[in-house]
C-alpha cells in the first residue's frame, strides 16, 4: 500500500465493544490471504483477544509501561515492507494516542516511509465522535478510515448521518452475523484465511455460506482501499 | 556591597529580562554574533546537592548550541566532572577557588572567541562561587555593565533550599537571576506552602522562575547510560557520531522534554539575555537534531 516502507493500521475506539479486535483479526487474516507479510500488536495486557488468535504473529503489549512502549513503537518503525496492525484497547486509548504524541511517533513513521492510519470504530455517542474529532486536529494529515460494526454497534436508520459526521475519507462495514454463526468466531482456532482457501469439511453448510458470504464483503473492501492507496500514491497517475 | 531596594515580589520580571524577551532577534551570521556580543556568564548551582544543576547545565549547553550560540563550560566538580563527561569537548574542570582556574575563566572573557561561558557549580558550592566572583571584582565588572550575567540558582523541595535564596540574594543585585524548579527528577515541592513562598520570595530580585519538567526515568537513565548530550541522544547518535541505535520511544522522550525546556528558556529571554546576536534555530523535531547532535 502507499506507505513506501510499510503501513501501520491503528485499529481503535475510544468506547468498549466497538469490534476494534474483530477488525484488526479480519485484516490480519486478509493480510495473509493475500499472503502478504503482516504482524500485529495487542495493547490488551489483561485479556489479549485479538493476540489468541494470532499466537505467532501478535505480541501483547502494556502501553502504560516503558517497556511495552518500546516493544510496541520501535517495531513499528521498523523498515521492513512489513504492515504492522495495532489492536488499541479502549481502556489504554488515551494513553496509547498520548505516548503518540509525546514521543512524536506519527511524524517519524512518515520520515521512515511508513504510514499510520487510523481505523476509528464509530458509534452513536458523542463521546466517540469527539475522540475521532479530537484526533483528527491532532493530526489532520494522518488518514482516518471510520469503521461501523454493524454486530458490535448497530447505528440504526441514522448510520449514514452520524458516519458522515466523522472525519474520515474512507469507511469500511463489517456486517451483523446472525448469532449462531457469529459464536463460531470465538473460537481461537477458527483461522478466517484458512477457511476461505479450504473450509473445514466438519463445518456446517450453513454456517460456512454464513461465513463466507460475511467475510468476502469485507476482504473486498480492504482490497478495494489497497488499489485505492496504491493509485493515490503512483506517480504515473498524477 | 551596596544594596539596591527591592522590588516589589508580586512583579518577579526584570527590566532587562522583559526586554530580552519583547525583542525580535535581528539574523546575523554566528560569526558576526560572536564578534558583536558582550561576554556572558552563566552559573547554574545550588548550596543543596541532588536537585539536579548538571542536568540543568546540560539542557542550558544544549539550547544554547541548537539555537547556534557557541558556548565553553567549566565543571566545579573538581576532580571528576559530571558536566565534563556529557560534554568534554567544550567543557574545562575547574576549582573556584583557585586563582589560576579563576584567571582561566574570567581574564579571557574578553580575550576568548567564545562569548557564552557556563559554569556548573559544585553541590554546596553556590555561596563560594557567588563570593568568589564579588571577591575577585566580577561582580562589580557586571554592575558596570561590562558582562551579562545569569544566575541559575536550582531549589530543591525543602525548606534549606529557600532559604539558600536569602544567602544569595546579596551576590545577585546586578544579575539576571533565575530561580528553578528541577521536576526532572520527580520532586514535588511539597513543603512549599504560599505563605512561605512568598516570604522568602519577598527577600530577592529575580527576573523569573524556570520550571524543569519531569523526563521519563528509564530515557534519562539511557542518557546517562549513553554519556552524551541530550541532543546527540535524539540525535541517535554515539559520542563518536556513529549510529547509537537508542530506542525511539526514549529518544521520543527526551525530544519533547527538550522542546518543553526551550520553550522555558524561551519564555523567560535566556538568548535575549547571553546572545541577542544569534541567528535563532527551531525546535528539535524527530530525527532533525540541533546542532549540538549534529556536529557529534
Amino acid at each position: 500500500m502507499a506507505g513506501r516502507n510499510g503501513n501501520v493500521f491503528i485499529v481503535c475506539s475510544s468506547s468498549a465493544r466497538a469490534g476494534v479486535s474483530t477488525t484488526a483479526r479480519l485484516l490480519t487474516d486478509y493480510r495473509l490471504f493475500s499472503r502478504k507479510p503482516v504482524v500485529g500488536f495487542d495493547t490488551d495486557p489483561h485479556e489479549p483477544r485479538y493476540g489468541a488468535f494470532f499466537p505467532d504473529l501478535v505480541t501483547t503489549v502494556d502501553v502504560g509501561d516503558i517497556k511495552g512502549q518500546i516493544a510496541l513503537f520501535d517495531s513499528l518503525l521498523a523498515r521492513d515492507g512489513t504492515t504492522k496492525i495495532v489492536d488499541v484497547w479502549h481502556r489504554g486509548f488515551q494513553r496509547f494516542f498520548a505516548t503518540v504524541q509525546d514521543i512524536g511517533f506519527v511524524e517519524e513513521a512518515r520520515r521512515n516511509g511508513i504510514e499510520p492510519i487510523l481505523l476509528f470504530h464509530a458509534d452513536a455517542s458523542e463521546a466517540a465522535l469527539a475522540s475521532a474529532q479530537s484526533l483528527n486536529a491532532t493530526w489532520p494529515e494522518l488518514p482516518m478510515v471510520v469503521v461501523h460494526n454493524e454486530g458490535a454497534r448497530p447505528l440504526g436508520p441514522d448510520a449514514a448521518d452520524i458516519l458522515r459526521r466523522y472525519p474520515a475519507k474512507h469507511k469500511f462495514v463489517v456486517s451483523a452475523l446472525p448469532g449462531p454463526v457469529a459464536n463460531i468466531l470465538d473460537d481461537p482456532s477458527l483461522s478466517l484465511w484458512r477457511f476461505l482457501h479450504a473450509p473445514p469439511t466438519n463445518m456446517s453448510i450453513v454456517v460456512r455460506a454464513a461465513l463466507k458470504s460475511w467475510i468476502v464483503p469485507i476482504f473486498t473492501q480492504f482490497k478495494s482501499f489497497e488499489l485505492r492507496r496504491d493509485l493515490e500514491a503512483s506517480d504515473y497517475l498524477r | 556591597m551596596t544594596r539596591k531596594p527591592l522590588r516589589d515580589p508580586r512583579n518577579l520580571s526584570s527590566n532587562k529580562a522583559e526586554e530580552a524577551r519583547e525583542q525580535p532577534a535581528p539574523q546575523y551570521t554566528a560569526q558576526e554574533a560572536g564578534r558583536n556580543m558582550k561576554p556572558s556568564v552563566i552559573i547554574i548551582g545550588a548550596d543543596k546537592g541532588g536537585v539536579g544543576k548538571t542536568t540543568i547545565a546540560r539542557a542550558v549547553l544544549d539550547y544554547l548550541a541548537n539555537n547556534n550560540v557557541i558556548t565553553r563550560a567549566f565543571d566545579t566538580e573538581n576532580p571528576r566532572g559530571t558536566l565534563h563527561r556529557f560534554h568534554p569537548e567544550e567543557t574545562e574542570i575547574v576549582d573556584l577557588t583557585s586563582t589560576a582556574d579563576q584567571m582561566k575563566i574570567i581574564d579571557t572573557l574578553e580575550t576568548a572567541q567564545i562569548k557564552v561561558s557556563v559554569i556548573d557549580v559544585r553541590a554546596g558550592g553556590l555561596s563560594i562561587a557567588l563570593q568568589a566572583l564579588h571577591d575577585m571584582g566580577f561582580l562589580d565588572a557586571v554592575k558596570e555593565g561590562e558582562f551579562n550575567f545569569v544566575v541559575f540558582h536550582v531549589l530543591g523541595s525543602s525548606i534549606s533550599s529557600l532559604e539558600e535564596i536569602e544567602e544569595i540574594a546579596p551576590y545577585v543585585e546586578d544579575a539576571q537571576y533565575f530561580l528553578v524548579k528541577n521536576h526532572v527528577n520527580d520532586t514535588t515541592f511539597f513543603e512549599w506552602d504560599p505563605v512561605t513562598h512568598r516570604k522568602y520570595f519577598e527577600k530577592v530580585q529575580t527576573a523569573g522562575e524556570l520550571t524543569i519538567p519531569k523526563l521519563n526515568e528509564i530515557a534519562y537513565e539511557q542518557v546517562e547510560i549513553a554519556g552524551t548530550p541530550f541532543s546527540t541522544f535524539v540525535a541517535d547518535k554515539t559520542a563518536e557520531g556513529d549510529h547509537a541505535g537508542h530506542s525511539f520511544v526514549l529518544r521520543g522522550y527526551v525530544r519533547t522534554w527538550q522542546n518543553k525546556i526551550a520553550e522555558e528558556f524561551d519564555r523567560v529571554g535566556l538568548l535575549g539575555l547571553v546572545a541577542p546576536l544569534a541567528p535563532r534555530a527551531p525546535a528539535v523535531t524527530p530525527g532533525r537534531p540541533g546542532k549540538a547532535g549534529r556536529e557529534r
